[in-house]
C-alpha cells in the first residue's frame, strides 16, 4: 500500500520528464518507419539475388544483377531504353511544370490586382471549372490531341497538362494577399505593369512558387492515365508508363522492375528533400 | 532567379537531347514486335543485318506497350493517327475486327507476295488465314500449341509412376501433392477477367474434348455446352479443395510449389537465363491437355493454338509501307531467320515444312523440349474469329470461370449466365 | 488610377491569354465535343459514327460494370476515411507535441505522399505474393496465407491502405495546420473546468479542427471517385468486379472496345455521383460545424 502510494505520483512525475519524450520519439520513429517502409523494401529487392526477391525480407547478400540487366538487357531481352525513360520524365515534367507555373502567376496576378473587363466572369468561370470532373474530357481531349497531331510526341504530354487549375486559384489567393500599397508605389514610380510583375511580384512570390511548383512536379511526375492513352511508343514514354507497361511482360523479372522504380522514386524524392526547406515554410499558405 | 535559369537552360539541353523522334526520311518504317522479350531480340536482329546490307533503309523496332493488353495499344495508337508500318502479335480475331475497321493493307495483293508465300514453304498453312473477302491482311509468323508442363522430378518422389491424363486421375495426384504442401497448379490469371488468360486456362481444356467444334460461328454460339460444363467442374473440383492455387507465386513451376502447369514455348528461353535446373525430361515432361474420364475414348485430342501473324497498317505513309515489306519479304526469304527466330523465341514457325527440313530438324534434335510442340502442331485450334473477342472473353471470365473457381456459382448456372451476357454482346 | 485602367485592361487580358487559349482548346471544345459524343456510337476509327439518342445513357445504367463502378468508390470509403482520418490526425497530433524538430518530422511524414502508385503497387504486389516474407510472418499466427488480391473484401482493404498510407501525411499537414491555430486559452478554460484530456480533444480540438477537417474531408471523398492505378495495375477490377472503378471502365469502354461515345456516358454519371455524394458531404460537414459555433 504504501509503495503504491510513493510510486504512482512519482511515477508520473518521472513519465512527465522523460516518458512522454521518450514515447514521443519511439511513436515518430515507427511512424516514419512505415512511412518509408515500402521505399527501404523497393531499394532491398532491387538488389537481393533474383532468387530471394520478394521471398527474403533482407537478402543474404547485395548484387547489382537487377541494375545491370535492366539497363544491359542479356541473350533473352533487349534493354529497354529506361535511361531514355527517366529523361522523358524529367522533360515532360518539367516542361509541364514550368508551363503551369508561368501561366497560373501570370494570370493569378491578373486576376488578382488588375483591373480589367470580364475579370470577375473569368474567377467564376475558373472556380466552376476547379470542381468540374476532368474524367469527362479524357476522351474529347484524347480526340482534340489527335487531330492537332500531338498523339505520341512531347507536345501531346506537355501541352493539355501545361495549365493547372489549382494553381491559378493559389495565385490569385496569394497576390490577393500582397500589401497593395507596394506595388502602388512602384506604379507612382513609372514602372510598367511587367515591370511591377518581375521587379516585385515574381521576387515576392518565391516561397509560394516552390510549394505550387513542388506540389505540380510530384503530380506530374507519377501521372499515369494520360501519358498511357496519349504514348504508345516505347522511346517516348515517360518512366512511369514504362514500369506500368513492362509489369506483364517482365512479371518473371521483379528484381529489375524494382530498380526501374528505384531509379523512378529517389530522385523525386531527392528533389523533394533538396527544397523541404521551402515546403514547410509556404505549405502554410496552401493550406488556407 | 538564378536556379531558375538554370533549370531553364537544363531543360533546354534535355529537349535537343531527346527529340531524335521518328525520323521521316525515305525508307524509313516503324516495326511494332510482341513485347514477349525474345522476339523484340529477334527483330532487332533482323532490322540490323538487314540495314546492314541495304543501308538506304531505316527499320525502327519498337516492342507494342501492354497497355492493359497489346490489342488496346494497337488500337489507341491507331486511334491516335500513329500505327506503325507493320507490326506482328496478331492473331486472327483482331485481325477481324481491324479488317472491319478497314485498317489493314491485304498483302497479298502487294508485289511478291506469292513468292514470299513460296519462299517460305507456307502454301499449305496459309489457306487457313484468308479473310471473308478472299485476300489475306495477315502474314502468319508462328503458330503455337499450348501443351502442359508435369514436373516429373516431384512426381517420382511423391510415388506416382504415370503422367496422369484425366480429370479424375489428375485430382487423385493433386491431392498427394497437396500433403507435402505443393499445389497442382498456381495461377493467379483464375481470378482475373484478363481476356486472353481464358487462352491458356479454358480454351486448352476445352478444344482437348471438343476439337475443332468453334466456340462461336458468326454470331451464334456454337459451343459444345457439356464440354465447357466439364472444363467447369474441373476447375471447380480443384478449387474446392484448394488444389491450386489463385494468388501469386512467381514461377511456381520452376521452384517446386506447383507440379502442373500450361507452358508455350515462350517459357524456356527465359529458363535458361534464371532456372537452368529446368531440363526437358530430367525435371519436366509436356504432354497434350487432359480430359474427363467419361470422354477418354471420344475426346478429340486438340489443344488450343495460340497463333500469331504480321499485318501492314492501312494508315502508314506508302513509303513507310514499301519499306517495312521489303524487310519483311527479306526476312522470311532465307529459311536460316526462322531457324534464328526458333533459337531466339523457341516458338515453331508457320511452315509446312518444319518436319522435314533438315535445318529446322537439326535444332529441333538440340532443343529436345520443342519436338513436342512441332509434333502437336496438326492438333492445335486457332482462336474463334469475332471482332468482339476480347468482350466476349472478359464476360466469359466474369460471369463463367472466375464465379466457378471462387465457388460462388455451380458449373451449369455459369455456363447458363455466361451464354447470355455472350449472347447480349454478338446481339448488340 | 483612372488613368493607367486602360493599361491595366490591357495587360490584365494579355496575362490571362494563355490561360484564355488553353481553356478554349482544352476545356470549352472538349466540353461540347463531349456532348456530341455522348450521343454517338462511333470505335474512334472508324469513318461511320451512329446517332443513338440516349442509347448510350441508358446502356449504362443497366451494366453491371458500371454498378460495381459506382458501388466501388462506398466501398474503399468506408475502409479508407477512417484509415486515414486516424492516421493523418495521429500524426498531426504527434508532430504538434513536439517543440523542436516539427519541420523535420513534418517532411518525413510527408514522403509518402511522393510515391508512384506504380511503384508502389509493384511492391505490394511483391509483398501480398504467396511466398512473401510478410504472409509467412502472417501464416505463423494465423494458420494459412490469406488470398490478398483474390478475397473481395481483402482486395479492397489492401488498395484502401495504400491510398490511406500515400496520403496520411498531406492530410496530417492540414490538420497540424488547424492545431496550431487553436488558441491556447481554450485548453486552460477547460483545465480550470476540470476536463482530462481526451475530453478537451473531443470538446475543443475536434470542433476547432473544424475547417481542416472538412478540407480533408472533400478532398478524401472526391479521391475515391478517380481511383485508377491502384486496381488497373493489381486486380484489373477483380475479383469479379470487386475493385472495378469508375475510371477503369471509362478507360476500358474507351481505349479498350473504343467506345468512345458510350466511355463518355459512364464518364458523365461518374461527374453526377462525386456531385451528388460530396454535396451530401459537404451539407453534413456544414451542419456539424454550425453546431459547433462555425459560419459557412
Amino acid at each position: 500500500m504504501e509503495r503504491q502510494k510513493l510510486t504512482w505520483p512519482r511515477f508520473v512525475r518521472l513519465a512527465d520528464k522523460y516518458g512522454v519524450m521518450i514515447l514521443r520519439w519511439a511513436l515518430a520513429l515507427v511512424g516514419i518507419g512505415f512511412a518509408t517502409a515500402p521505399y527501404l523494401y523497393m531499394i532491398l529487392q532491387s538488389l537481393a539475388p533474383w532468387r530471394e526477391v520478394n521471398r527474403r525480407l533482407i537478402p543474404s547478400s547485395l548484387t547489382t544483377r537487377s541494375y545491370e540487366w535492366l539497363l544491359q538487357g542479356s541473350a533473352t531481352a533487349v534493354a529497354r531504353p529506361w535511361l531514355r525513360g527517366f529523361g522523358n520524365s524529367v522533360l515532360v515534367t518539367s516542361l509541364s511544370t514550368l508551363c503551369m507555373l508561368v501561366v497560373a502567376m501570370l494570370a493569378g496576378y491578373a486576376l488578382a490586382r488588375l483591373r480589367f473587363r470580364g475579370r470577375e466572369g473569368i474567377y467564376k468561370f475558373i472556380l466552376f471549372q476547379m470542381f468540374y470532373p476532368a474524367i469527362i474530357l479524357l476522351v474529347p481531349q484524347f480526340l482534340i490531341v489527335r487531330y492537332l497531331g500531338l498523339y505520341n510526341t512531347y507536345a501531346g504530354m506537355i501541352i493539355p497538362r501545361a495549365v493547372n487549375i489549382w494553381a491559378i486559384f493559389m495565385y490569385v489567393s496569394f497576390f490577393k494577399s500582397v500589401n497593395p500599397a507596394m506595388l502602388e508605389a512602384a506604379r507612382i514610380d513609372g514602372a510598367s505593369e511587367t515591370q511591377v510583375l518581375f521587379r516585385i511580384v515574381i521576387p515576392l512570390s518565391r516561397s509560394i512558387t516552390a510549394v505550387i511548383g513542388l506540389f505540380l512536379f510530384m503530380e506530374r511526375w507519377v501521372e499515369l492515365l494520360w501519358d498511357l492513352i496519349v504514348v504508345q511508343e516505347y522511346p517516348m514514354m515517360t518512366l512511369n508508363v514504362m514500369i506500368a507497361t513492362m509489369s506483364g511482360p517482365y512479371a518473371s523479372y521483379p528484381g529489375p522492375l524494382y530498380a526501374a522504380s528505384v531509379i523512378l522514386t529517389v530522385p523525386i524524392i531527392l528533389i523533394f528533400l533538396v527544397f523541404s526547406k521551402h515546403f514547410t515554410q509556404g505549405f502554410k499558405f496552401i493550406l488556407k | 532567379m538564378l536556379t531558375k535559369k538554370r533549370l531553364l537552360t537544363l531543360v533546354l539541353v534535355f529537349a535537343l537531347v531527346l527529340t531524335t523522334g521518328a525520323a521521316a526520311w525515305a525508307n524509313s518504317a516503324i516495326f511494332w514486335t510482341a513485347p514477349n522479350p525474345p522476339q523484340e531480340v529477334f527483330w532487332t536482329e533482323m532490322a540490323k543485318r538487314f540495314m546492314a546490307e541495304n543501308p538506304e533503309y531505316n527499320i525502327q523496332v519498337f516492342p507494342m506497350a501492354e497497355a492493359p493488353s497489346s490489342e488496346a495499344t494497337i488500337l489507341t495508337a491507331i486511334a491516335g493517327g500513329t500505327a506503325p508500318a507493320a507490326s506482328e502479335n496478331i492473331f486472327i480475331g483482331f485481325g477481324a475486327e481491324l479488317y472491319e475497321s478497314a485498317a489493314l493493307v491485304p498483302l497479298d495483293t502487294l508485289e511478291g507476295w506469292d513468292e514470299l508465300i513460296a519462299a517460305r514453304n507456307m502454301e499449305g498453312a496459309i489457306k487457313g488465314w484468308a479473310f471473308p473477302d478472299g485476300h489475306y491482311y495477315i502474314l502468319p509468323i508462328y503458330s503455337n500449341p499450348i501443351l502442359y508442363g508435369w514436373r516429373i522430378d516431384i512426381l517420382e518422389e511423391l510415388g506416382v509412376d504415370r503422367i496422369p491424363e484425366t480429370y479424375e486421375e489428375i485430382i487423385e495426384v493433386a491431392r498427394l501433392a497437396q500433403k507435402e504442401g505443393l499445389f497442382l497448379m498456381v495461377r493467379p490469371a483464375l481470378g482475373m477477367p484478363t481476356w486472353w488468360e481464358r487462352w491458356f486456362d479454358f480454351f486448352t481444356l476445352y478444344n482437348a474434348i471438343s476439337g475443332d467444334v468453334p466456340f462461336i460461328t458468326g454470331s451464334e454460339i456454337t459451343a459444345d455446352d457439356e464440354a465447357v460444363i466439364d472444363v467447369f467442374k474441373f476447375y471447380a473440383d480443384l478449387a474446392k479443395e484448394k488444389l491450386i492455387l489463385t494468388q501469386d507465386i512467381p514461377d511456381a513451376f520452376a521452384t517446386d510449389n506447383a507440379i502442373w502447369s500450361e507452358l508455350g514455348p515462350w517459357t524456356f528461353p527465359g529458363w535458361k537465363e534464371q532456372y537452368p535446373e529446368m531440363v526437358y525430361g530430367e525435371t519436366f515432361a509436356l504432354t497434350m491437355p487432359p480430359i474427363p474420364e467419361h470422354h477418354k475414348d471420344d475426346a478429340a485430342g486438340n489443344t488450343f493454338a495460340d497463333a500469331k501473324g504480321l499485318v501492314l497498317y492501312a494508315q502508314a505513309s506508302e513509303e513507310a509501307k514499301q519499306a517495312v515489306w521489303d524487310f519483311i519479304r527479306w526476312v522470311f526469304a532465307d529459311p536460316a531467320h526462322d531457324l534464328l527466330w526458333m533459337e531466339a523465341t523457341s516458338l515453331p514457325p508457320v511452315r509446312d515444312d518444319l518436319a522435314d527440313n533438315p535445318v529446322f530438324a537439326e535444332y529441333l534434335a538440340k532443343a529436345p523440349e520443342l519436338v513436342p510442340y512441332a509434333e502437336s502442331l496438326a492438333f492445335a485450334v486457332p482462336p474463334f474469329t469475332h471482332s468482339d473477342f476480347a468482350d466476349i472473353q472478359t464476360v466469359l471470365s466474369e460471369e463463367g470461370l472466375i464465379p466457378v473457381v471462387r465457388g460462388t456459382k455451380s458449373p451449369e448456372q455459369a455456363w447458363e449466365d455466361a451464354k447470355a451476357a455472350i449472347n447480349g454482346i454478338l446481339n448488340r | 488610377m483612372k488613368r493607367l485602367s486602360r493599361g491595366e485592361g490591357v495587360t490584365g487580358w494579355l496575362f490571362t491569354i494563355p490561360y484564355l487559349a488553353y481553356t478554349i482548346i482544352f476545356f470549352v471544345l472538349p466540353f461540347l465535343w463531349g456532348l456530341l459524343l455522348l450521343v454517338s456510337e462511333w470505335n474512334l476509327i472508324s469513318p461511320v459514327r451512329e446517332f443513338v439518342g440516349l442509347g448510350n445513357l441508358l446502356e449504362a445504367l443497366q451494366s453491371r460494370r458500371v454498378h460495381a463502378a459506382a458501388l466501388t468508390p462506398f466501398k474503399i470509403m468506408a475502409l479508407f476515411l477512417p484509415a486515414v482520418l486516424i492516421m493523418s490526425l495521429g500524426i498531426a497530433v504527434l508532430i504538434n507535441s513536439f517543440k523542436k524538430r516539427q519541420g523535420l518530422l513534418a517532411v518525413a511524414f510527408f514522403l509518402p505522399y511522393l510515391a508512384s502508385g506504380v511503384s508502389m503497387s509493384l511492391v505490394v504486389k511483391g509483398v501480398v505474393s504467396y511466398t512473401s516474407p510478410v504472409n509467412k510472418v502472417i501464416s505463423n499466427i494465423i494458420g494459412f496465407v490469406p488470398d490478398w488480391l483474390g478475397t473481395p473484401s481483402l482486395a479492397i482493404l489492401v488498395i484502401a491502405l495504400m491510398i490511406a498510407w500515400r496520403f496520411s501525411g498531406y492530410y496530417a499537414l492540414i490538420f497540424l495546420s488547424g492545431l496550431q491555430s487553436i488558441p491556447g486559452e481554450l485548453y486552460e478554460a477547460a483545465q480550470i473546468d476540470g476536463a482530462g484530456r481526451i475530453k478537451s480533444f473531443f470538446k475543443i480540438t475536434l470542433p476547432q479542427l473544424y475547417p481542416a477537417l472538412y478540407s480533408v474531408l472533400i478532398l478524401a471523398v472526391g479521391l475515391m471517385f478517380g481511383v485508377f492505378t491502384e486496381p488497373y495495375m493489381l486486380t484489373g477490377g477483380g475479383p469479379n468486379l470487386a475493385t472495378h472503378t469508375w475510371y477503369l471502365e471509362i478507360y476500358y469502354q474507351a481505349f479498350s472496345t473504343l467506345r468512345a461515345g458510350y466511355a463518355s456516358s459512364i464518364a458523365l454519371y461518374n461527374a453526377i455521383a462525386v456531385f451528388i455524394v460530396v454535396g451530401i458531404v459537404r451539407r453534413i460537414m456544414q451542419a456539424w460545424g454550425r453546431a459547433h459555433g462555425w459560419e459557412d
